[in-house]
């Protein structure tokens, strides 16, 4: 065998390689990167996202995230201002004790004024974050424990500012007014100077009271305090000194100067007098709050930020990541309807029932409400309460996300015939079983079915009234309130069976009729009752039978005048051919001249050829018409095509071309009819020897693959082939001029002949190589 | 060879051009033009064999076959522009003796008339040939004893291999035998690829004992399946 075709083949083969599979080797690592990439991705934009609607929603944060100075926050001001007013009842002339916040109650000032602040303040001890604080008050050996020097001294004999004498993060100064003799307290021993010159190393912030003004200075700033003088509550400094907020008499000449830490440190103070209770600092908490919101913010930055490089990935890899989600939805596509549904809703209930028992009710999530810390209803908007809910559990939330996701998937990628579901497939099974049933069967069975349940619950209510009556209600109008309907129903529906029975009836025939006309019964019509609902379905079935009868009659006269005319016109054709041909070849016999001769030749050969031609047509005409007699049978392609070869033999050798045969060596069993198969197979060894190039090979070759047998003759033509024509048409040939001997039926009498024993006949053209391959079912 | 044969069709032209192939070779010729015309003439004794068309006005040529069948017993040729095979057989089975489709061929034409006329003349008592042990197929006796064929009469030579297949054949009439099996039981050896050596030698038996080698009547391939003598 030449391997000139070969070679050509593979290099197809080779070029068409990377085109079907994309890129080529590259789908087995990048489809899993990016997959991961997409996982990774979407679950750390999700939880780093969630933790920040959960943070937002929850307001944990002791201050809006942008603000990380601690000193700046709404808690430090309360705490400062706190301080504040403890010290100015210690300069009023009242004591403080551990705890002893309500210092109004001390101060004996005046009280409308205070309470006219109150209104804008809900509660004294407003702390917004405490739930939220993440300082360890247990282990009190990370901070400095001091206890009272003498736990059991009376309280009247202490000082007023012993308890914050020991404070580590304040530093103070107070000086009483006149009334008091303008006495000194002070945690300070030494260098009280560096606290009135607000430069104590390590402090920054520091607060004056002076002549019933406050004025606080931020690492060596001035800070605005009052504003435009009057108390509005919003992150405001609660201190005396507005004009709606101004200082008692009693602070007359009280002089405070208080400073605070920088960093602020952890202590404890111990009062053993009122049972071991401590008492940390404040502002040490507020600083490690922020502390902790800002670290919660840079971790969810670099969550969110990694999230989205992976996103990021993923869409580069996109197309490979796609393959393994078909891998995915290939696997999913096992998990029954039921299971996912019960999945979905277990998570569902685990991701989202903590948020809703954290709500009253729904109408609170409905209404945007939801629970505020510090003891109230608050209404925040639809979102925020979405935002909460949704936030609860965040790792319920992602697996509930990524099960939505895997659904999707499978819906995306697997086609809806392709899901299994238990029920669906019960009633599947149900449907089938049922349609085996004649149509009036099926329906009588229904109406009987809504017929039991009328009675069931006729007889359900029956005993219902029975008990009652049993039971003491004795009320004949229950009774024919409920059940007479009931029963009238149930007398109403069996009336309705009656009378469908019959309709029911009729429909089966009908079923029965469109059945036999289907399967080819004309002539006998559907009679149905006359005053039946379906006598005029059925008659127009008639009607429609007899219709179908005229045509099926009048298209057989016209198949079978068409065979006819064929056959006439063939037989009209050959009458005068065969006269032609008779005195052609008595004129050849004659003693003509040489100029004569010739004529009489040229009349000869073309008479031939019109004869050919004139067989041709007719017997592509009666394969047109279907009219082809076939005779099928068993027999080996392979041994067909040699006999053909063998047949034909004495023009290939004569051709100048060579043939090369490629016939396996084991019979190749078909159907066909031996005749006309050899008519094909001649007709295109005869195309190959009229047009193939002079000097080329022809290849023959038969094939077996998944049952099926593959003859095909290739050759190259030896004009150039037009693109885009059906050489398997009537009168079509490669050469336009239409000189060569041939019909232009050869081709198309193979297609014909191939069709009519059941096989199928197709023609490749590329550039000037023609091939031609009959295809045949294997039989074994 | 002065035997008269009679030629019927509707075209004179084609009637005519018969004629004068026929009287070319010696015969005698006598004409009609349809049917009637037909079983008038066919009476005279000196006509020997009838060709006749088939489609013809007043009588048709397979109707008047059957008449003239129930007058003379005679050679019958049916000549018809009806080339299926359906056609042949409704021909043959009328009484036709042989059937030629138009438009013929004039030397296959002459060839079947003359075959005819030995048969009928020349070999009068075939069935006393039948009993003396000759095989007889048609136009062809075959004599296995001493591996004679005839045909028409005529002693056929052949070589000695294609007497042999033709021994195969003509002995087993209507039963298919592939090529490798021909090869086998005639060269006596196993078959590789024989296919063209077995049609070669048929193709010349064809040629020496068929009237029109390329649509044999005697030795028929079976497509796809093998070779056989068909019995007539």
């Amino acid at each position: 065998m030449d391997t000139k075709w070969n070679s050509t083949d593979k290099e197809r083969e080779y070029y068409a390689a990377p085109l079907k599979d994309g890129r080529p080797g590259g789908g087995r690592v990048k489809g899993p990167a990016g997959f991961l990439a997409f996982f990774l991705g979407v679950t750390l934009v999700l939880s780093g996202l969630g933790n920040l609607g959960n943070r937002i929603a929850w307001e944990r944060d002791p201050s809006p995230w942008w603000e990380w100075d601690w000193q700046e926050t709404d808690a430090f001001r309360d705490e400062a201002a706190r301080y504040l007013r403890e010290f100015l009842t210690i300069g009023a002339g009242g004591t403080v004790d551990f705890y002893d916040s309500a210092y109004w109650a001390e101060y004996g000032g005046d009280v409308s004024v205070v309470q006219e602040a109150e209104a804008y303040r809900s509660w004294w001890g407003f702390y917004p974050f405490t739930e939220a604080v993440v300082v360890d008050r247990g282990s009190a050996e990370q901070g400095t424990v001091f206890s009272e020097s003498d736990p059991g001294k009376p309280k009247e004999d202490r000082d007023p500012d012993e308890a914050y004498r020991n404070d580590k993060n304040v530093l103070y100064y107070i000086r009483t007014g006149e009334v008091k003799d303008g006495k000194i307290y002070s945690n300070m021993g030494s260098g009280l100077d560096k606290l009135l010159a607000r430069s104590v190393e390590g402090y920054n912030f520091y607060l004056q009271f002076v002549d019933g003004k406050v004025s606080i200075f931020k690492d060596g700033q001035s800070l605005d305090v009052y504003g435009n003088g009057l108390y509005t509550g919003e992150s405001q400094w609660f201190v005396p000194g507005y004009d709606n907020f101004p200082v008692s008499k009693d602070l007359e000449g009280v002089k405070v100067v208080m400073a605070v830490r920088r960093e602020p440190q952890r202590y404890y103070g111990i009062d053993y007098k009122d049972g071991g209770t401590y008492y940390s600092s404040a502002f040490y908490n507020i600083a490690r709050q922020v502390e902790a919101s800002r670290s919660f913010y840079k971790t969810q930055g670099l969550l969110l930020g990694a999230g989205l490089a992976c996103l990021i990935l993923w869409f580069l890899l996109r197309r490979s990541a796609e393959t393994v989600s078909r891998k995915i939805a290939s696997w999913t596509l096992h998990v029954w309807t039921e299971a996912r549904v019960l999945l979905v809703a277990i998570c569902a209930v685990w991701a989202f029932l903590p948020g809703f028992l954290s709500l009253d009710s729904v109408y609170d999530l409905l209404n945007g409400y939801y629970w505020e810390w510090d003891g109230g209803y608050s209404f925040s908007g639809w979102g925020m309460a979405a935002l909460r809910l949704a936030t609860m559990n965040l790792s319920g939330a992602l697996a509930f996300f990524w099960l939505c996701w895997l659904i999707h998937n499978d819906h995306k990628h697997n086609p809806k015939e392709g899901r299994w579901s238990l029920l669906g497939g019960l009633f599947r099974a149900l449907r089938a079983r049922d349609l085996k049933r004649p149509v009036e069967k099926r329906l009588s069975r229904r109406t009987a079915l809504i017929i039991l349940a009328v009675f069931l619950l006729a007889a359900e209510i029956l005993s219902l009234l029975i008990n009652l009556t049993v039971a003491g209600y004795p009320s004949w109008l229950l009774w024919t309130v409920y059940l007479l309907p009931v029963l009238l129903a149930a007398g109403a529906l069996s009336l309705f069976q009656l009378c469908q029975r019959g309709l029911a009836r009729d429909l089966g025939r009908l079923a029965g009729q469109v059945e036999a006309v289907r399967a080819g019964d004309l002539e006998t019509p559907l009679e149905l009752p006359e005053d039946t609902d379906l006598r005029q379905t059925a008659e127009s079935l008639n009607d429609i039978q007899s219709g179908m009868r005229a045509a099926l009659a009048e298209q057989t006269r016209s198949e079978r005048m068409k065979v006819e005319l064929v056959s006439n016109v063939s037989h009209d054709l050959k009458t005068p051919l065969t006269s032609i041909l008779s005195y052609a070849e008595l004129l050849r016999q004659e003693d003509l001249p040489p100029a004569a001769a010739d004529y009489a030749k040229i009349i000869d050969e073309k008479a031939q050829r019109l004869k050919t031609m004139v067989e041709d047509v007719f017997e592509v005409s009666r394969a047109a018409a279907d009219q082809l007699p076939v005779r099928l049978e068993r027999l080996d392609l392979g041994k067909l095509l040699r006999q053909t070869l063998a047949d034909m033999d004495g023009p290939i050798q004569q051709s100048a071309l060579a043939f090369k045969v490629e016939l396996p060596e084991e019979p190749v069993m078909i159907t066909a009819d031996g005749k006309r198969l050899y008519r094909v197979f001649q007709n295109l060894i005869d195309n190959a020897l009229r047009y193939a190039l002079e000097g080329s090979r022809v290849y023959l070759s038969l094939k077996t693959a998944e049952g099926t047998a593959e003859a095909s003759v290739r050759n190259t033509s030896r004009s150039e082939l037009p693109e885009g024509v059906d050489f398997t048409a009537r009168f079509v040939r490669g050469d336009a001029s239409r000189t060569d001997g041939g019909s232009g039926l050869g081709l198309s009498i193979a297609k014909s002949f191939t069709e009519a024993c059941g096989g199928s006949f197709r023609v490749e053209t590329l550039a000037d190589l023609f091939t031609a391959v009959v295809t045949f079912p294997a039989v074994e | 060879m002065n035997e008269c044969i009679l030629v019927v069709d509707d075209d004179p032209e084609i009637v005519n051009a018969i004629a004068i192939t026929l009287e070319r070779e010696g015969w005698q010729v006598r004409k009609a033009y349809d049917g009637l015309q037909a079983l008038d003439a066919c009476l005279d004794p000196a006509v020997k064999l009838i060709l006749i068309d088939v489609m013809m006005p007043r009588l048709d040529g397979l109707s008047a076959l059957l008449r003239i069948r129930e007058r003379r017993n005679l050679p019958v040729i049916v000549l018809s522009a009806k080339s299926e095979d359906t056609d042949k057989i409704l021909g043959l089975s009328m009484g036709a003796d042989d059937y030629v489709t138009k438009p013929y061929n004039p030397q296959e034409l002459i060839a079947r008339v003359r075959s005819q006329l030995r048969r009928y003349t020349s070999l009068g008592d075939v069935n006393a040939e039948g009993r003396r042990g000759l095989i007889l197929n048609g136009r062809l006796s075959y004599d296995p004893a001493g591996r004679v064929l005839r045909a028409d009469g005529e002693e056929v030579k052949l070589t000695p291999t294609e007497m042999k297949i033709l021994d195969l054949l003509i002995r087993h009439p209507g039963q298919i035998f592939p090529a490798e099996e021909i090869y086998r039981r005639v060269w006596n050896e196993d078959a590789f690829s024989c296919e063209n050596t077995v049609m070669v030698h048929i193709r010349r038996i064809r040629e020496k004992i068929e009237l029109n080698p390329k649509e044999p009547d005697y030795i028929k391939v079976v497509w796809g399946i093998g070779y056989k003598m068909e019995q007539h």
